[in-house]
C-alpha cells in the first residue's frame, strides 16, 4: 500500500508539472480578431447597406426585386420562372423575409457597434452610424410598420426585443438625426473619417446634409396624414435653422467596386454582367412590363432607352404574370426580343450604388414646397427632379420632355401631388424603387397600374408580413400578422 | 518462411530466456469439436502461454517447474489443469453458461469481468464485422447493436456515416459517439480510415456512465475499437482477404411518364421542364434548330417516354479490395502486419477512389514490462465530379432532375465531340447543361494521409500494482483541388444558355490530435469476501488544425488549373470565404475508479474525474464529475434461483453518472471576420460575428441514470440483455435562434433542459445445434426519445436549420429533432381552406410541427446458419416512427417530373374535401371552385409552397447484409499449401422496403450534416434528397486464404 501511494504521488507530481497553467492558454483565435478599429466596421456596414437595397450574394433578392416587380417596372422573359411569388403577390412570412433579417443582422448590427463606441474620439463614426441607423429604421417602418427599435440590436442582452409603435419610432428617428448632427458639431479632437467612409469619404458637412435629407424623407412620408402639419412645420424649421441643407448629389455607396469575383457592384453583378463580362440569368430573365413600356412611350419619355435596352425590333414589355408566352406567336417574348435593363441603369462593374437619389430629394422638396413647408417653387423642384433623373440616366436635357403638355409630365398640365409621385416612380425605376412603392401605398399614384395576371387580389400589397423567424424566435412580441393588402403603414391612413 | 518470422520477431523486440524447459502439447475440444484460439497459459506466470490453432491443437514450452496450466476461452468455463508429468494434455471445455467471466474492455482500456460492470455494453467481433467485406467499418455496424444508429449519409465512393448512440442529447452541439482506437481517443474520420480487416473487435459503451472516464467527449457514449494484435501460437500466418463487389442504383425516385418537355402545356424543344402536352408518340424536334449545312441535322425524336432515361445515366460501380496480412505470436511477443488496397469506381462515370492502408501492431513482454505499438498509415485519392456545376453552381443530381422525360439522356454521352448532340452547342436543354459534360468539366480531387498510432507500456510494479502509460497520435493532412472549366456557346444555337465561368480552388489541411494517458491500477483482497479494484490516472488531449483554401476565378488559360491562372484577386475558399483557418484545443484530467466487490456477486463502483479545459473562462475551466454504480449477480447470491434449469444466471445493475461538456475553441468570445469582397483596393472591412455570445457562458451538464439486467436461460442457449436509461441535459450549450432584430442570427448560451429516455433489449441464442448444423439468432430492439423540457423564458423553439418554409427545430414539449414546415390552413374538421378567388389552398401563418426525425424504435435482426463448411448470414433492420424532408422531390416539382403533378391530368380541379371561409370561422364545403394553373403554375407555385407535401414517412426495412460462405474442409486443404480457404458470395443493402408515400430516396441520406463539428447544422438530421446520388446496392464475392 505504501509503495502504491509512493508511485501514485510521483504520477500526480509529474502530471501537475506538465499541466502548468499556460498549457491551457491557447484559446485565442489566430484568424479572427475580437477587436477591430471603427474604420473597418464602417466600410463593412455601408457595403451591407448597399446589398440590402439591391442584391446580396446569399439568396439574392432584396429591396430592388421586391419593389421593381411590385411597381411594374420589371416583368419576366419567356423561359424563366424568376418571379412567380412576386407576380402572385404571394406575401407569406417567408416572402422577402431577408429584407427584415438582413437589415438587422448586417448593416444595423455593425452600425450599432459604432454607436456603442465609448471613446469620444470616435464621435464622427458614432454620428455617421446614428444617421445610417435612422436611414435603415425608416425603411423597415415603411415596409413593416411596428418593428423592434428601442430594444433592437442589443445582441445577447435582449434576444426577444419588443415591437415599438411605428409613428413613435418615426418621431425618434428625427430626434436621433438631430442628435447626430449635434455629435458632429460638438466633437472634440475627433479621429477623422477617411476613405473607409465609402459614401462621403469622411466629409462631415455632407453627413450633416444627409442627416437633413433623411429627415426630409421621413417628413415627406407623413404629409398625407391629417393633424401632422404643425409637427412637420416645426421639424422643417429645425432643418432650416441647422443650416447644412440637403445633399446636392446622389447619395451612393462605392467601397471600390471592381471587375473581379466578389467585388462587382451587387446590382450590376446580379442584374447585369458578372466579373467575366457574362450576361447574368437575372438580366436575361428580367425585362420591362408592357405597362411601363406603354407609359414611357405614350408620354414621349426619352428615358425609355436608358432604363431599358431596346431590342432590334423595338421596345417590348411583357404582361406581369403571363403564363402562356407562345400564343399567338411562339417565342415572341424570349429574352432577346424583350426590353431588358438598359445602359442608364447598368453602367458598369464599378458603378456607384445609389441609396437616395438626387431626383428624389427634389421631388420630396417639391412636395414640401407644394405644402408650404419649405420655401421655393414646387414646379422648380419638380423640374429639377426630372432633370436629375435624366442626368443620372445619361438622357440629356429634360426641358423638351417636361415641356410636353401631358398629364404628369408638364407641371402645368398636372395635379401637383400626382405628377410629383408619378415622376418619382419613373426616376426611381431600377434605382430605389422601394420609395415609389411606399408612396404608391400612401398616395395611390401612379394611377391605373394593372395587376399581375396571376394575382388574386385587386391591388398590390402595402406591406410585408413579419418573417417566420420572428414568429418562431420572438413570438411573444411580434404583432399579429396584418392584412398586407389593406392595413397600411400609419402614414398611409 | 521461418527466417522471415525470426527476422520480424527480431525487428520488433528481441527476448531471450534460458531455463530448464519442457514441451507440452494437446487438443482442446468442446462436444467433440476442436476449438481454435483457446488460451493456454502457465498459472504462475501467465506471460508464458499460447493459443490453439485451427485444429484446436497447442504446443507450449514451459519451465520444468510448471505445475498448473490455465485454459480459457470466451464463452467457456476457465479450467485449471494439473500437468502431473504429462506431455500430452487433451482438455474438454465446457460452455460457460453464465458468460459472467467474459472480459469486457471498458473505458481507458480497463478490462473487467462482465459481472462487475454496472452498465450495458455490447461487443462486436471481427467475423461479424467483415462478413460482407464492407469498405467502412461503421456501415457494418448497422442493425447489430441495440441503441446504435448508423446513418449512412451518402453513397459516394468515400461515404460518410453518422454514428449516434441512444439518440440525441444536445440541440446544437455534437451528438456523435466518441471513437477510441486501441485505447486512445480518435475521431470518426480515423474510424472510417481503418481497414475493416484490421479490426479485431469493437466494444460499444452505450451511455455516458460507461464512457465517463474519457471525460467531456464521452457524453455521447463511445465505440472502442481494438485492432488485431497477433495470434497463431508459435506459427507464422500469411493471409489474404479479397473482395470484389459491383454497385448498382437500387431504385430511382418515382417519376411521372405521361408528359414531356414544355412550358405551360405547350411543347418546347429546348425546355428542361416537363410541362408540355401529354405524350402522343409524334416525332418532334428537340434542341436547337440547326442551320442549313451544319454538321448535324435538327434532332427529331418521338414524343414518348424514354424508359429509364435517368437510371441509365448511372453505371455499375465496382470495388476491389485486397488485404495481405501476416501475423504470429510467441510466448512473449505478438505481431500483426497488413497492407490493404482498395480501388473503387463509382456509379457516376469517372468517379474513382483509391486507398492504401498499412498497419504494424506488435507487442513484446520482457519480465514485468510489456511494450506495444499499434500504428497505421493511410493514403487515399478521390476524384469525383464537382458539386458547383454550371452557371447556377448546382450538384450533379440537379442536372438529372432537370431532364425531359422524353429525352434518352444516355445518347448524349459524347459531349466533347462537336458533331454530337451531347456537345454544348448542340445539346437539347437550353437551361441546364449536359450531365455528361458536367462529369468532364467539373472535378473535385483530393489526396489525404493519416497516421494513427500509439505506443504503450505496461509495468507490473508489484503483484497487485500495474502502471500503464500510453501516448498516441492521430495526424491527418492532405491537399485538394476543385476545378470547373468555362463554357461559352454559339449565340445562335444556344441563345438562352448561361455562360459558365471557370474557377480553381486549392486546399490544404493538417490536423493533429495527441493524447497521453497514464494510470495505476491496484487490486486488493481483504477479509476473504471483499475485493477492491482501484484505478488512478490522468490524461491529456490536444488538438490542432490548420487549413487553407484559395480560389481563382475566370482562368486565362483553358484547362490549366492553378491559382496563378485567375483573373482578379485570389479569394478564400473555406467556410465564410476565409483563406486560412485553424484552431487549437487542449484539455487534461485526473480520474479515479474504485470497484468494491463482495463475494464476487455484489459490486459497488465509484468513479470521478476532474477536467481542465482551454476553451472555458480561466476562472471556470476546472470541473469535477462523479458516477456511481451497482451490480448484483443474483444467481450467485441465491443459488436457488438456478433450480429448475430455466434461469442459469441473472444480473441486475443500476448506475448514475454526470458528465460536463465544455465549449469548442474560441467560442467564448465574439469575433470579427473579414467581410466578403474586402479588401476593395485600400479599403478593408470586418464584420462582427453573427453569433452573439453570453458573457457568462459555461459548461453543460449531462446526467444519466441507467438500470439494466442480463439474464441467461436454458443452460446458455438463450441470453437476454436489457437496459433502461434516462439522460437529462441541463444548461445546454446551445446556439439558440434569437430574434434576428437583436442583431444576431445565433445566441450562444446555456439554456434549458433536454430529457432523453430509452430502452434496449437484446435477445440472442442458439436456436438449433447439432454436430454439423448450427443456427444462431440475435435480435435487438432499441427505443429512444428526446424531449425538449424547456428552453428559456419567452423562447419556445430553436431553429437548428431552416429555410423559412421548413426546417429542423427544437420545440418545447416536443420530441427533438422536430421537422417544422408550412402547412395547409384547415378548418376545425381538418378540411383544407381554399382561397375563394383562386381555388388554391391557403397556408397557416407560421410553421407547424410535423414529427421527429429519429425513429421511435429500431429493430435489428442478425442470424447465422451453418452446416459443415457452409454458412449463411444476414442482417436486417427496421426503423420507424419518424419522418424526413424530401428536398429532392421538392426540387422535382419545378421540373414537372413528380407523380403529384400528373395526379389530376394537368387539369384544374376542385381540391377534395376543401372548404371556403365565407366569414370568419364559417366554413362552407367547396364543391365548385377549382384551383388555377393546373397545367403548371398550381404545381410549381401553390402546391410547391406547401412544404408539408414533402415531409415523408422515414420508415424503412433494410436488408443490410447477406452472405453465403463456404470454408474448404481440412481434408482437401491438407493436400494444398493453404491452411484456410473461405469463399463467399456477399451482398450489401440488397433489399429495401419503403412506405408507399416515400418513393424518392433513402431516408438516411442527409443533405445538411457536416461531420464532427459544432456547426449549427450538424444536428440537421432528417433533411435529405437530391445532393446525393440515388441509393445503391452491392453484391460480389469475397475470398479469405491463409497459408
Amino acid at each position: 500500500m505504501k509503495n502504491i501511494l509512493k508511485y501514485i504521488s510521483v504520477l500526480v507530481a509529474v502530471l501537475l508539472l506538465a499541466s502548468c497553467d499556460d498549457y491551457l492558454d491557447v484559446n485565442t483565435d489566430p484568424n479572427n480578431p475580437t477587436e477591430v478599429s471603427p474604420d473597418l466596421v464602417l466600410a463593412t456596414a455601408q457595403k451591407m447597406t448597399a446589398e440590402v437595397l439591391s442584391y446580396s450574394d446569399v439568396q439574392g433578392k432584396r429591396y430592388a426585386t421586391l419593389a421593381n416587380v411590385l411597381m411594374r417596372n420589371w416583368s419576366q422573359a419567356d423561359g424563366y420562372n424568376w418571379y412567380p411569388d412576386e407576380f402572385r403577390y404571394n406575401v407569406t412570412s417567408s416572402f422577402f423575409d431577408r429584407v427584415f433579417e438582413d437589415s438587422y443582422y448586417e448593416p444595423l448590427k455593425n452600425y450599432t457597434v459604432l454607436v456603442n463606441l465609448e471613446d469620444t474620439k470616435y464621435d464622427y463614426y458614432k454620428a455617421i452610424a446614428m444617421i445610417m441607423r435612422s436611414f435603415h429604421f425608416q425603411l423597415l417602418v415603411d415596409t413593416y410598420g411596428d418593428i423592434p427599435y428601442t430594444e433592437a440590436t442589443l445582441r445577447g442582452e435582449n434576444a426577444t426585443p419588443v415591437y415599438d409603435d411605428a409613428q413613435t419610432i418615426y418621431e425618434d428617428l428625427i430626434v436621433q438625426l438631430t442628435a447626430a448632427i449635434d455629435v458632429i458639431n460638438n466633437a472634440e479632437i475627433p479621429v477623422a473619417v477617411g476613405i473607409d467612409d465609402v459614401m462621403f469619404g469622411g466629409d462631415m458637412d455632407q453627413w450633416k446634409a444627409f442627416a437633413n435629407t433623411v429627415k426630409l424623407r421621413i417628413l415627406t412620408r407623413q404629409m398625407s396624414m391629417s393633424g401632422r402639419a404643425a409637427y412637420i412645420t416645426a421639424e422643417f424649421g429645425v432643418i432650416a435653422a441647422e443650416g447644412s441643407g440637403y445633399i446636392t448629389d446622389n447619395a451612393a455607396i462605392n467601397p471600390g467596386y471592381s471587375q473581379q469575383a466578389g467585388k462587382v457592384n451587387p446590382f450590376y453583378m446580379e442584374a447585369g454582367f458578372d466579373e467575366g463580362g457574362t450576361v447574368t440569368m437575372t438580366n436575361n430573365a428580367t425585362c420591362a412590363s408592357d405597362h411601363v413600356i406603354n407609359y414611357l412611350t405614350t408620354t414621349g419619355d426619352p428615358r425609355i432607352d436608358f432604363i431599358y435596352e431596346e431590342p432590334t425590333d423595338g421596345h417590348l414589355g411583357v404582361v406581369q404574370g403571363l403564363l402562356d408566352y407562345d400564343t399567338p406567336t411562339p417565342d415572341a417574348f424570349v429574352f432577346d426580343k424583350v426590353s431588358n435593363l438598359g445602359p442608364g441603369i447598368l453602367k458598369g462593374h464599378t458603378q456607384d450604388l445609389v441609396i437616395y437619389s438626387l431626383a428624389e430629394v427634389y421631388f420630396n422638396l417639391a412636395e414640401a414646397a407644394q405644402n408650404t413647408y419649405v420655401s421655393g417653387n414646387a414646379k422648380d423642384f419638380y423640374e429639377m427632379g426630372i432633370q436629375a433623373s435624366f442626368d443620372y440616366l445619361g438622357a440629356g436635357d429634360a426641358t423638351a420632355y417636361y415641356g410636353q403638355a401631358i398629364n404628369n409630365v408638364a407641371w402645368s398640365s398636372s395635379t401637383p401631388l400626382e405628377a410629383i409621385i408619378t415622376q418619382k416612380w419613373i426616376a426611381t425605376n431600377s434605382i430605389t424603387a422601394e420609395q415609389a412603392w411606399f408612396d404608391y401605398s400612401r398616395t395611390g399614384f401612379p394611377s391605373n397600374l394593372p395587376v399581375s395576371l396571376t394575382a388574386t387580389t385587386a391591388d398590390i400589397p402595402v406591406r410585408l408580413m413579419y418573417p417566420a423567424s420572428e414568429i418562431s424566435a420572438n413570438g411573444a412580441n411580434v404583432p399579429t400578422q396584418p392584412n398586407v393588402f389593406t392595413t397600411k403603414i400609419f402614414w398611409g391612413n | 518462411m521461418k527466417k522471415l518470422t525470426i527476422f520480424l520477431a527480431f525487428l520488433l523486440f528481441v527476448g531471450f530466456s534460458v531455463q530448464a524447459q519442457m514441451q507440452i502439447s494437446g487438443t482442446i475440444t468442446e462436444d467433440g469439436l476442436s476449438i481454435p484460439g483457446v488460451s493456454v497459459a502457465v498459472k504462475d506466470n501467465p506471460t508464458i502461454g499460447t493459443s490453439t490453432d485451427m485444429d484446436g491443437k497447442f504446443n507450449l514450452t514451459v519451465p520444468s517447474t510448471t505445475e498448473v496450466l490455465v485454459i480459457s476461452f470466451v464463452g467457456m468455463k476457465t479450467q485449471e489443469v494439473v500437468i502431473g508429468g504429462r506431455s500430452v494434455i487433451d482438455v474438454q471445455m465446457e460452455a460457460d453458461v453464465l458468460q459472467m467471466d467474459e472480459v469486457i474492455v471498458t473505458a481507458i482500456g480497463i478490462k473487467r469481468e462482465k459481472r462487475e460492470i454496472t452498465y450495458q455494453t455490447q461487443k462486436v467481433i471481427d467475423s461479424e464485422l467483415t462478413k460482407v467485406a464492407p469498405t467502412r467499418a461503421a456501415s457494418a455496424l448497422a442493425g447489430k447493436v441495440a441503441g446504435l444508429q448508423i446513418n449512412v449519409q451518402d453513397n459516394g465512393v468515400n461515404p460518410n456515416s453518422q454514428i449516434l448512440l441512444r439518440g440525441t442529447r444536445s440541440i446544437t452541439s455534437n451528438n456523435e459517439a466518441l471513437i477510441v482506437i486501441d485505447g486512445s481517443i480518435a475521431t470518426s474520420a480515423a474510424f472510417d480510415d481503418l481497414n475493416p480487416n484490421d479490426i479485431a473487435g469493437l466494444s460499444v459503451l452505450k451511455g455516458a456512465t460507461a464512457a465517463a472516464l474519457y471525460g467531456s467527449q464521452a457524453g455521447n457514449g463511445a465505440i472502442l475499437v481494438t485492432t488485431k494484435t497477433g495470434s497463431g501460437a508459435d506459427k507464422f500466418t500469411v493471409g489474404i482477404n479479397s473482395s470484389y463487389t459491383m454497385e448498382q442504383v437500387a431504385y430511382m425516385p418515382d417519376f411521372q411518364d405521361q408528359y414531356g418537355t414544355g412550358w405551360e402545356g405547350a411543347y418546347d424543344p429546348i425546355e428542361n421542364t416537363n410541362w408540355g402536352p401529354r405524350f402522343d408518340g409524334q416525332i418532334r424536334q428537340v434542341g436547337p434548330t440547326m442551320p442549313e449545312g451544319y454538321v448535324l441535322e435538327t434532332q427529331m425524336i418521338p414524343y414518348a417516354p424514354a424508359d429509364n432515361n435517368l437510371l441509365n445515366f448511372f453505371e455499375t460501380g465496382n470495388n476491389l479490395t485486397n488485404t495481405i496480412y501476416m501475423t504470429g505470436s510467441t510466448e512473449d511477443s505478438k505481431f500483426y502486419v497488413s497492407f490493404g488496397d482498395q480501388r473503387a469506381n463509382g456509379i457516376v462515370q469517372d468517379d474513382t477512389y483509391e486507398r492504401n492502408t498499412f498497419r504494424i501492431n506488435a507487442s513484446k513482454k520482457i519480465g514485468k514490462i510489456e511494450l506495444a505499438i499499434n500504428a497505421s498509415y493511410l493514403t487515399d485519392k478521390t476524384d469525383v465530379v464537382g458539386d458547383d456545376i454550371g452557371d447556377q453552381d448546382r450538384p450533379l443530381y440537379w442536372f438529372l432532375l432537370n431532364q425531359s422525360t422524353n429525352v434518352p439522356l444516355s445518347e448524349y454521352s459524347d459531349w466533347s465531340n462537336p458533331e454530337s448532340y451531347g456537345y454544348a452547342d448542340n445539346y437539347y436543354n437550353a437551361y441546364y447543361q449536359n450531365p455528361y459534360w458536367a462529369i468532364g468539366t467539373n472535378r473535385n480531387m483530393d489526396e489525404t494521409n493519416r497516421i494513427v498510432g500509439n505506443f504503450s507500456l505496461s509495468y507490473d510494479i508489484l503483484e497487485n500494482l500495474n502502471f500503464t502509460g500510453r501516448a498516441s497520435v492521430n495526424d491527418s493532412w492532405g491537399t485538394g483541388k476543385n476545378w470547373r472549366a468555362s463554357q461559352t456557346y454559339d449565340p445562335v444555337l444556344q441563345s438562352a444558355a448561361g455562360v459558365v465561368n471557370s474557377f480553381v480552388e486549392d486546399y490544404e489541411f493538417q490536423k493533429s490530435i495527441y493524447t497521453v494517458d497514464a494510470l495505476f491500477s491496484a487490486n486488493f483482497d481483504f477479509y476473504d469476501s471483499f475485493t477492491l479494484k482501484t484505478i488512478i490516472g490522468g490524461s491529456s488531449y490536444s488538438e490542432s488544425l490548420r487549413e487553407s483554401g484559395y480560389r481563382a476565378d475566370n482562368l486565362s488559360i483553358p484547362d490549366f488549373y492553378d491559382l496563378s491562372n485567375g483573373t482578379g484577386s485570389v479569394t478564400g475558399a473555406l467556410i465564410n470565404d476565409a483563406m486560412v483557418d485553424g484552431h487549437e484545443k487542449r484539455t487534461f484530467g485526473f480520474y479515479g475508479d474504485f470497484t468494491l466487490g463482495y463475494n464476487n456477486y455484489l459490486f459497488l463502483n465509484f468513479s470521478g474525474r476532474n477536467d481542465w479545459t482551454s476553451t472555458l473562462d480561466k476562472d471556470n475551466r476546472s470541473y469535477f464529475y462523479p458516477s456511481v454504480g451497482l451490480s448484483f449477480v443474483a444467481t450467485d447470491a441465491f443459488e436457488i434461483l438456478k433450480s429448475g434449469d430455466i434461469l442459469t444466471f441473472a444480473k441486475v445493475m443500476a448506475s448514475n453518472s454526470t458528465v460536463y461538456n465544455d465549449l469548442m475553441w474560441y467560442q467564448i468570445s465574439e469575433r470579427y471576420s473579414q467581410e466578403v469582397g474586402f479588401p476593395y483596393g485600400g479599403v478593408n472591412g470586418f464584420d462582427l460575428d453573427n453569433t452573439a455570445v453570453d458573457s457568462e457562458i459555461s459548461k453543460e451538464k449531462l446526467n444519466t441514470t441507467e438500470f439494466g439486467a442480463s439474464l441467461g436461460f436454458l443452460s446458455g442457449k438463450l441470453f437476454l440483455d436489457f437496459a433502461w436509461y434516462k439522460t437529462v441535459t441541463t444548461d445546454l450549450i446551445t446556439r439558440t435562434t434569437p430574434s434576428i432584430a437583436s442583431g444576431a442570427l445565433r445566441y450562444l448560451t446555456n439554456i434549458g433542459e433536454l430529457e432523453g429516455t430509452g430502452m434496449e433489449l437484446t435477445i440472442s441464442g442458439t436456436v438449433l445445434k447439432t454436430k454439423d448444423f448450427r443456427w444462431d439468432v440475435n435480435l435487438n430492439y432499441a427505443s429512444s426519445e428526446t424531449v425538449v423540457n424547456e428552453i428559456y423564458e419567452g423562447l419556445e423553439e430553436i431553429a437548428v436549420f431552416t429555410t423559412g418554409q421548413y426546417g429542423i427545430y427544437a420545440v418545447v414539449g416536443e420530441a427533438f429533432p422536430q421537422i417544422k414546415a408550412n402547412v395547409y390552413a384547415r378548418d376545425p374538421q381538418g378540411r383544407i381552406i381554399v382561397d375563394a378567388a383562386s381555388g388554391n389552398p391557403t397556408t397557416e401563418d407560421g410553421l407547424a410541427n410535423l414529427g421527429k426525425t429519429t425513429p421511435d424504435y429500431i429493430v435489428g435482426l442478425g442470424t447465422v446458419l451453418s452446416y459443415k463448411g457452409f454458412s449463411v448470414s444476414g442482417t436486417v433492420d427496421y426503423r420507424t416512427g419518424h419522418v424526413y424532408y424530401e428536398e429532392g422531390s421538392d426540387a422535382m416539382e419545378f421540373t414537372g417530373r413528380s407523380q403529384a403533378s400528373v395526379s389530376a391530368n394537368r387539369q384544374d380541379f376542385v381540391i377534395p374535401n376543401s372548404v371556403i371561409e365565407t366569414s370568419p370561422g364559417v366554413f362552407v364545403e367547396n364543391t365548385n371552385i377549382q384551383i388555377s394553373g393546373g397545367r403548371q403554375s398550381y404545381w410549381t407555385d401553390a402546391y410547391n409552397d406547401v412544404k408539408e407535401n414533402y415531409v415523408k414517412d422515414a420508415s424503412a426495412i433494410k436488408v443490410r447484409e447477406l452472405s453465403l460462405n463456404y470454408e474448404l474442409p481440412k481434408s482437401i486443404l491438407s493436400k494444398t499449401p493453404f491452411k484456410k480457404v473461405i469463399v463467399g458470395f456477399i451482398a450489401r443493402n440488397p433489399w429495401t422496403w419503403l412506405p408507399e408515400e416515400n418513393r424518392f430516396s433513402d431516408p438516411e441520406f442527409n443533405n445538411q450534416t457536416s461531420r464532427g463539428g459544432n456547426s449549427i447544422s450538424s444536428n440537421t438530421i432528417g433533411v435529405g434528397g437530391y445532393l446525393a446520388s440515388p441509393p445503391t446496392k452491392s453484391y460480389g464475392f469475397s475470398l479469405n486464404i491463409e497459408f
